[in-house]
Protein backbone atom coordinates (compact mmCIF):
# COMPACT_ATOMS: atom_id res chain seq x y z
CA UNK A 1 0.00 0.00 0.00
CA UNK A 2 1.62 3.39 -0.95
CA UNK A 3 0.50 6.35 0.73
CA UNK A 4 2.40 9.72 -0.18
CA UNK A 5 1.05 11.86 2.63
CA UNK A 6 4.62 11.97 3.76
CA UNK A 7 5.27 13.78 7.35
CA UNK A 8 8.48 15.86 8.43
CA UNK A 9 10.51 15.27 12.07
CA UNK A 10 9.01 18.04 13.36
CA UNK A 11 5.62 16.72 12.26
CA UNK A 12 6.14 13.68 13.26
CA UNK A 13 7.77 14.35 16.37
CA UNK A 14 4.47 16.62 17.37
CA UNK A 15 1.85 13.64 16.71
CA UNK A 16 3.69 10.79 17.87
CA UNK A 17 5.09 13.53 21.20
CA UNK A 18 8.72 11.92 21.13
CA UNK A 19 12.10 14.44 20.80
CA UNK A 20 13.68 14.33 17.43
CA UNK A 21 16.90 12.88 19.24
CA UNK A 22 14.47 9.54 19.51
CA UNK A 23 13.68 9.61 16.20
CA UNK A 24 17.15 10.04 15.35
CA UNK A 25 19.00 7.50 17.21
CA UNK A 26 16.26 4.46 15.72
CA UNK A 27 16.76 6.06 12.27
CA UNK A 28 20.57 5.83 12.82
CA UNK A 29 20.08 2.40 14.08
CA UNK A 30 18.07 1.13 10.82
CA UNK A 31 14.93 0.34 13.35
CA UNK A 32 12.71 3.07 11.74
CA UNK A 33 12.63 3.19 8.25
CA UNK A 34 12.39 6.93 6.32
CA UNK A 35 11.61 8.03 2.58
CA UNK A 36 13.89 10.48 1.30
CA UNK A 37 15.15 13.27 2.68
CA UNK A 38 13.88 11.91 6.73
CA UNK A 39 9.88 11.99 5.37
CA UNK A 40 7.66 9.50 7.23
CA UNK A 41 4.48 8.19 6.19
CA UNK A 42 1.48 7.42 8.01
CA UNK A 43 2.79 3.51 8.52
CA UNK A 44 5.79 5.23 10.27
CA UNK A 45 3.54 7.19 12.66
CA UNK A 46 1.61 3.96 13.54
CA UNK A 47 5.07 2.15 14.01
CA UNK A 48 6.66 5.18 16.49
CA UNK A 49 3.70 5.19 18.72
CA UNK A 50 4.09 1.31 18.82
CA UNK A 51 7.42 1.25 20.18
CA UNK A 52 7.00 4.23 21.98
CA UNK A 53 4.43 2.32 24.18
CA UNK A 54 6.36 -1.05 24.36
CA UNK A 55 9.41 0.70 25.15
CA UNK A 56 7.87 2.69 27.62
CA UNK A 57 6.12 0.07 29.67
CA UNK A 58 7.64 -2.40 29.10
CA UNK A 59 11.26 -0.78 29.47
CA UNK A 60 12.23 -3.06 26.06
CA UNK A 61 15.15 -2.31 24.72
CA UNK A 62 15.07 -0.15 21.61
CA UNK A 63 15.68 -3.79 19.23
CA UNK A 64 13.42 -5.31 20.80
CA UNK A 65 10.65 -2.65 20.20
CA UNK A 66 11.41 -2.76 16.38
CA UNK A 67 11.02 -6.67 16.52
CA UNK A 68 7.75 -6.39 17.91
CA UNK A 69 6.62 -3.38 15.64
CA UNK A 70 7.73 -5.34 12.79
CA UNK A 71 5.95 -8.79 14.13
CA UNK A 72 2.49 -6.54 14.39
CA UNK A 73 2.97 -4.80 11.27
CA UNK A 74 2.88 -8.74 9.71
CA UNK A 75 0.14 -9.28 11.90
CA UNK A 76 -1.77 -5.97 10.41
CA UNK A 77 -0.92 -7.50 6.61
CA UNK A 78 -2.40 -10.69 7.46
CA UNK A 79 -5.32 -9.42 8.80
CA UNK A 80 -6.13 -7.40 6.48
CA UNK A 81 -5.94 -9.94 4.18
CA UNK A 82 -8.29 -12.03 5.82
CA UNK A 83 -10.52 -9.74 6.32
CA UNK B 1 -15.70 14.92 38.73
CA UNK B 2 -15.52 11.85 40.05
CA UNK B 3 -12.22 10.77 42.38
CA UNK B 4 -10.12 8.18 40.86
CA UNK B 5 -8.84 5.00 43.00
CA UNK B 6 -5.96 4.21 41.08
CA UNK B 7 -4.47 2.08 43.12
CA UNK B 8 -7.89 -0.30 42.53
CA UNK B 9 -6.90 0.28 38.94
CA UNK B 10 -3.88 -1.72 39.15
CA UNK B 11 -4.86 -4.22 41.57
CA UNK B 12 -2.07 -3.06 44.17
CA UNK B 13 -2.13 -2.06 47.77
CA UNK B 14 -1.67 1.78 48.95
CA UNK B 15 1.19 0.54 50.55
CA UNK B 16 2.69 -1.11 47.45
CA UNK B 17 6.18 -0.79 46.79
CA UNK B 18 7.08 0.58 43.47
CA UNK B 19 8.66 -2.60 42.49
CA UNK B 20 4.92 -4.02 42.95
CA UNK B 21 3.45 -1.20 41.37
CA UNK B 22 5.76 -1.62 38.14
CA UNK B 23 5.09 -5.56 37.80
CA UNK B 24 1.05 -4.86 38.26
CA UNK B 25 1.25 -2.49 35.26
CA UNK B 26 3.52 -4.58 33.30
CA UNK B 27 0.58 -7.30 33.81
CA UNK B 28 -2.07 -5.48 32.74
CA UNK B 29 -0.59 -3.85 29.91
CA UNK B 30 0.00 -6.92 28.13
CA UNK B 31 -3.89 -8.23 28.99
CA UNK B 32 -4.84 -4.88 27.32
CA UNK B 33 -2.33 -4.58 24.91
CA UNK B 34 -4.44 -2.84 21.89
CA UNK B 35 -2.97 -4.96 18.99
CA UNK B 36 -3.16 -8.49 20.57
CA UNK B 37 -5.89 -8.33 23.40
CA UNK B 38 -9.29 -9.93 23.14
CA UNK B 39 -10.87 -7.73 25.80
CA UNK B 40 -13.71 -6.14 24.20
CA UNK B 41 -12.91 -2.70 26.25
CA UNK B 42 -9.20 -3.21 25.41
CA UNK B 43 -8.61 -0.02 24.50
CA UNK B 44 -10.50 2.06 27.34
CA UNK B 45 -9.01 -0.25 30.63
CA UNK B 46 -5.15 0.34 28.90
CA UNK B 47 -6.35 4.29 29.10
CA UNK B 48 -7.07 3.96 32.19
CA UNK B 49 -4.44 1.52 33.77
CA UNK B 50 -2.04 3.82 31.28
CA UNK B 51 -2.76 6.68 33.69
CA UNK B 52 -3.05 5.02 36.94
CA UNK B 53 0.80 4.24 36.42
CA UNK B 54 1.41 7.53 35.25
CA UNK B 55 0.61 8.64 38.62
CA UNK B 56 1.66 5.90 41.00
CA UNK B 57 5.13 5.31 39.23
CA UNK B 58 6.06 8.88 39.90
CA UNK B 59 7.30 8.93 43.69
CA UNK B 60 6.25 12.75 43.05
CA UNK B 61 2.42 12.79 42.11
CA UNK B 62 1.93 9.24 44.16
CA UNK B 63 2.78 10.83 47.25
CA UNK B 64 0.49 14.19 46.60
CA UNK B 65 -2.50 11.96 45.31
CA UNK B 66 -2.12 9.99 48.81
CA UNK B 67 -2.18 13.17 50.51
CA UNK B 68 -5.56 14.53 48.84
CA UNK B 69 -7.40 11.21 47.91
CA UNK B 70 -7.41 10.29 51.83
CA UNK B 71 -11.13 9.26 52.55
CA UNK B 72 -12.44 9.38 49.17
CA UNK B 73 -14.00 6.44 47.68
CA UNK B 74 -13.91 5.48 44.01
CA UNK B 75 -16.80 7.52 41.98
CA UNK B 76 -17.09 9.61 45.02
CA UNK B 77 -17.70 12.95 43.75
CA UNK B 78 -14.21 15.37 44.09
CA UNK B 79 -13.46 18.53 44.57
CA UNK B 80 -9.64 18.84 45.10
CA UNK B 81 -9.32 21.81 47.75
CA UNK B 82 -7.97 25.43 46.60
CA UNK B 83 -4.08 25.43 46.44
CA UNK B 84 -3.94 21.57 47.83
CA UNK B 85 -0.36 21.24 45.65
CA UNK B 86 1.48 24.25 47.23
CA UNK B 87 3.84 21.79 49.24
CA UNK B 88 4.44 19.69 46.43
CA UNK B 89 7.05 20.56 43.77
CA UNK B 90 6.95 18.63 40.32
CA UNK B 91 9.61 17.97 38.72
CA UNK B 92 8.26 17.87 35.08
CA UNK B 93 4.79 20.00 34.25
CA UNK B 94 4.24 18.41 31.43
CA UNK B 95 0.82 19.00 29.76
CA UNK B 96 -1.52 16.23 30.21
CA UNK B 97 -2.10 13.58 27.41
CA UNK B 98 -5.95 14.90 26.11
CA UNK B 99 -7.07 10.86 26.56
CA UNK B 100 -6.38 10.63 30.27
CA UNK B 101 -9.66 12.13 32.32
CA UNK B 102 -10.29 15.64 33.75
CA UNK B 103 -9.66 14.09 37.29
CA UNK B 104 -6.01 13.83 36.12
CA UNK B 105 -5.95 16.68 34.65
CA UNK B 106 -7.05 18.65 37.67
CA UNK B 107 -4.54 17.40 39.81
CA UNK B 108 -1.62 17.21 37.74
CA UNK B 109 -2.21 19.38 35.12
CA UNK B 110 -0.47 22.58 36.21
CA UNK B 111 2.11 24.27 33.83
CA UNK B 112 3.43 27.37 33.10
CA UNK B 113 1.51 29.59 30.34
CA UNK B 114 3.30 29.24 27.12
CA UNK B 115 5.50 31.85 25.61
CA UNK B 116 5.35 30.85 22.12
CA UNK B 117 2.26 30.15 20.13
CA UNK B 118 2.78 26.09 19.32
CA UNK B 119 1.43 23.36 16.96
CA UNK B 120 -1.29 21.64 18.11
CA UNK B 121 -2.56 17.98 17.56
CA UNK B 122 -5.88 16.22 17.53
CA UNK B 123 -7.56 12.87 15.67
CA UNK B 124 -10.95 13.00 14.15
CA UNK B 125 -13.11 10.59 13.08
CA UNK B 126 -14.82 10.71 9.73
CA UNK B 127 -17.32 8.84 7.61
CA UNK B 128 -15.69 6.79 4.84
CA UNK B 129 -18.57 8.98 2.62
CA UNK B 130 -16.74 12.32 3.71
CA UNK B 131 -13.82 11.42 1.76
CA UNK B 132 -15.92 10.92 -1.73
CA UNK B 133 -17.90 14.08 -1.33
CA UNK B 134 -16.18 16.38 0.90
CA UNK B 135 -17.73 17.62 4.28
CA UNK B 136 -17.58 20.14 6.77
CA UNK B 137 -17.46 19.22 10.22
CA UNK B 138 -18.18 20.05 13.46
CA UNK B 139 -15.36 18.91 15.80
CA UNK B 140 -14.71 19.34 19.75
CA UNK B 141 -11.36 19.58 20.85
CA UNK B 142 -10.23 19.18 24.48
CA UNK B 143 -8.10 21.74 24.87
CA UNK B 144 -5.53 22.22 27.91
CA UNK B 145 -5.91 25.94 29.29
CA UNK B 146 -3.57 27.74 32.29
CA UNK B 147 -5.54 29.45 34.03
CA UNK B 148 -4.16 33.03 36.22
CA UNK B 149 -2.81 30.41 38.84
CA UNK B 150 -1.12 28.35 36.41
CA UNK B 151 -3.67 25.17 36.96
CA UNK B 152 -4.70 23.62 33.98
CA UNK B 153 -8.25 22.50 32.97
CA UNK B 154 -9.23 21.22 29.70
CA UNK B 155 -11.80 23.24 27.90
CA UNK B 156 -13.60 22.44 24.89
CA UNK B 157 -13.00 24.41 21.95
CA UNK B 158 -15.34 23.95 18.75
CA UNK B 159 -14.12 24.40 15.34
CA UNK B 160 -15.88 23.84 11.82
CA UNK B 161 -13.24 21.79 9.27
CA UNK B 162 -13.79 21.34 5.79
CA UNK B 163 -12.91 17.89 4.84
CA UNK B 164 -11.39 17.92 1.50
CA UNK B 165 -12.46 15.36 -1.08
CA UNK B 166 -9.93 12.31 -1.33
CA UNK B 167 -8.96 12.76 2.21
CA UNK B 168 -7.55 9.34 3.24
CA UNK B 169 -6.82 7.32 6.32
CA UNK B 170 -3.87 8.70 8.40
CA UNK B 171 -3.62 11.81 6.65
CA UNK B 172 -3.17 15.34 8.41
CA UNK B 173 -4.97 17.67 7.75
CA UNK B 174 -3.29 21.35 8.82
CA UNK B 175 -5.39 24.84 9.87
CA UNK B 176 -3.07 27.55 10.23
CA UNK B 177 -3.14 29.62 13.49
CA UNK B 178 -4.79 26.75 15.01
CA UNK B 179 -3.21 25.92 17.25
CA UNK B 180 -2.41 27.26 20.99
CA UNK B 181 -2.39 30.78 21.23
CA UNK B 182 0.55 32.09 22.96
CA UNK B 183 2.55 35.81 22.99
CA UNK B 184 3.53 35.36 19.12
CA UNK B 185 2.14 33.80 16.77
CA UNK B 186 -0.52 31.51 17.26
CA UNK B 187 0.81 27.38 15.89
CA UNK B 188 -0.94 25.42 13.24
CA UNK B 189 -3.41 22.47 14.19
CA UNK B 190 -2.70 19.14 12.93
CA UNK B 191 -5.83 16.71 12.26
CA UNK B 192 -5.26 13.05 11.77
CA UNK B 193 -7.83 11.65 9.65
CA UNK B 194 -9.01 8.26 10.95
CA UNK B 195 -12.47 6.70 9.61
CA UNK B 196 -14.87 4.93 11.37
CA UNK B 197 -15.43 1.53 10.73
CA UNK B 198 -17.97 0.86 8.66
CA UNK B 199 -20.33 -2.19 7.81
CA UNK B 200 -20.13 -2.23 4.15
CA UNK B 201 -17.22 -0.41 3.58
CA UNK B 202 -13.24 -0.51 3.61
CA UNK B 203 -10.60 1.43 2.80
CA UNK B 204 -7.23 0.32 2.13
CA UNK B 205 -5.08 3.14 0.93
CA UNK B 206 -6.85 5.00 -1.75
CA UNK B 207 -8.62 2.05 -2.82
CA UNK B 208 -12.07 1.21 -1.42
CA UNK B 209 -13.59 -2.77 -0.75
CA UNK B 210 -17.12 -3.98 -1.09
CA UNK B 211 -18.54 -7.51 -0.46
CA UNK B 212 -21.06 -7.65 -3.00
CA UNK B 213 -24.14 -10.54 -2.34
CA UNK B 214 -24.46 -12.28 -5.87
CA UNK B 215 -27.53 -14.91 -6.98
CA UNK B 216 -25.81 -17.76 -8.17
CA UNK B 217 -27.82 -17.24 -11.76
CA UNK B 218 -26.21 -13.36 -11.62
CA UNK B 219 -22.69 -15.10 -11.00
CA UNK B 220 -23.00 -18.20 -13.35
CA UNK B 221 -24.67 -15.76 -16.02
CA UNK B 222 -23.04 -12.89 -15.69
CA UNK B 223 -25.50 -9.91 -15.24
CA UNK B 224 -25.28 -5.67 -14.72
CA UNK B 225 -26.09 -4.69 -10.63
CA UNK B 226 -26.74 -1.57 -9.53
CA UNK B 227 -24.05 -0.95 -6.39
CA UNK B 228 -24.36 1.77 -3.93
CA UNK B 229 -21.24 3.33 -2.94
CA UNK B 230 -20.37 6.47 -1.23
CA UNK B 231 -21.66 9.35 -3.23
CA UNK B 232 -23.78 7.72 -5.81
CA UNK B 233 -25.05 4.17 -7.31
CA UNK B 234 -23.31 2.66 -9.97
CA UNK B 235 -23.50 0.05 -12.98
CA UNK B 236 -21.36 -3.01 -12.82
CA UNK B 237 -21.34 -5.55 -15.13
CA UNK B 238 -20.36 -9.36 -13.25
CA UNK B 239 -18.82 -11.54 -15.82
CA UNK B 240 -20.52 -14.66 -16.65
CA UNK B 241 -19.33 -17.72 -14.63
CA UNK B 242 -17.71 -15.75 -11.74
CA UNK B 243 -17.41 -17.12 -8.61
CA UNK B 244 -17.76 -16.82 -4.77
CA UNK B 245 -14.65 -14.70 -3.45
CA UNK B 246 -13.48 -13.57 -7.02
CA UNK B 247 -12.61 -9.83 -6.90
CA UNK B 248 -13.81 -7.18 -9.20
CA UNK B 249 -11.58 -3.99 -9.50
CA UNK B 250 -13.47 -0.95 -11.43
CA UNK B 251 -10.48 1.10 -12.06
CA UNK B 252 -10.90 5.20 -10.78
CA UNK B 253 -13.86 4.77 -8.42
CA UNK B 254 -12.03 4.68 -5.06
CA UNK B 255 -11.65 7.59 -2.91
CA UNK B 256 -11.07 10.67 -5.37
CA UNK B 257 -8.13 11.73 -5.68
CA UNK B 258 -4.97 12.16 -8.23
CA UNK B 259 -5.09 9.38 -9.40
CA UNK B 260 -8.02 8.38 -7.75
CA UNK B 261 -8.11 4.67 -5.94
CA UNK B 262 -10.27 1.67 -7.72
CA UNK B 263 -13.27 0.04 -6.45
CA UNK B 264 -12.74 -2.85 -5.46
CA UNK B 265 -15.91 -5.32 -5.25
CA UNK B 266 -15.53 -9.28 -3.84
CA UNK B 267 -18.35 -10.85 -5.10
CA UNK B 268 -20.25 -13.44 -2.51
CA UNK B 269 -22.22 -16.32 -3.67
CA UNK B 270 -25.66 -16.23 -1.84
CA UNK B 271 -27.65 -19.44 -1.79
CA UNK B 272 -31.48 -19.03 -2.07
CA UNK B 273 -32.73 -21.81 0.81
CA UNK B 274 -34.55 -24.66 -0.17
CA UNK B 275 -37.85 -23.92 1.43
CA UNK B 276 -40.31 -24.61 -0.14
CA UNK B 277 -41.04 -27.39 -3.14
CA UNK B 278 -40.52 -25.57 -6.12
CA UNK B 279 -36.81 -25.01 -4.61
CA UNK B 280 -36.23 -27.96 -3.22
CA UNK B 281 -37.07 -29.02 -6.98
CA UNK B 282 -35.09 -26.63 -8.79
CA UNK B 283 -32.16 -27.65 -6.56
CA UNK B 284 -32.41 -31.67 -7.01
CA UNK B 285 -33.29 -30.59 -11.06
CA UNK B 286 -29.95 -29.14 -11.33
CA UNK B 287 -28.17 -31.91 -8.80
CA UNK B 288 -29.47 -34.72 -11.31
CA UNK B 289 -28.59 -32.70 -14.98
CA UNK B 290 -25.47 -31.09 -13.98
CA UNK B 291 -23.24 -33.73 -13.12
CA UNK B 292 -21.33 -30.94 -10.94
CA UNK B 293 -18.65 -32.38 -8.69
CA UNK B 294 -17.40 -29.38 -6.26
CA UNK B 295 -14.35 -30.93 -4.85
CA UNK B 296 -13.04 -32.31 -8.47
CA UNK B 297 -14.15 -28.42 -9.78
CA UNK B 298 -11.86 -26.58 -6.66
CA UNK B 299 -9.41 -29.33 -8.03
CA UNK B 300 -8.43 -29.81 -4.28
CA UNK B 301 -9.22 -33.34 -4.09
CA UNK B 302 -10.22 -33.51 -0.94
Amino acid sequence: MSDDVLLTLEELVLVCSVTPEWVRERVEEGLLPTAPEWRFSTIAVRRVRRMVALERDFDAAPELAALMADLLEELDALRARVR
Amino acid sequence: MEFKDYYQTLGVARDAAADDIRKAFRKLARKYHPDVSKEPDAEARMKEVNEANAVLSDPEKRAAYDQLGRGYQPGQDFRPPPDWDAGFEFSHRDAPPADFSDFFAELFGRMGARAQGQDHYAKVLLDIEDAFVGATRQIALRVPKADARGRVTLETRTLNVRIPVGVREGQLIRLAGQGAAGAGQPGDLLLEVHFKPHARYRVEGRDLHVDLPVAPWEAALGAVLQVDVPGGALNVRIPAGAQSGRVLRVRGKGIPAAPPGDLLLTLRVLLPPADTPEARELYETMARKLAFDARAAAGDGA
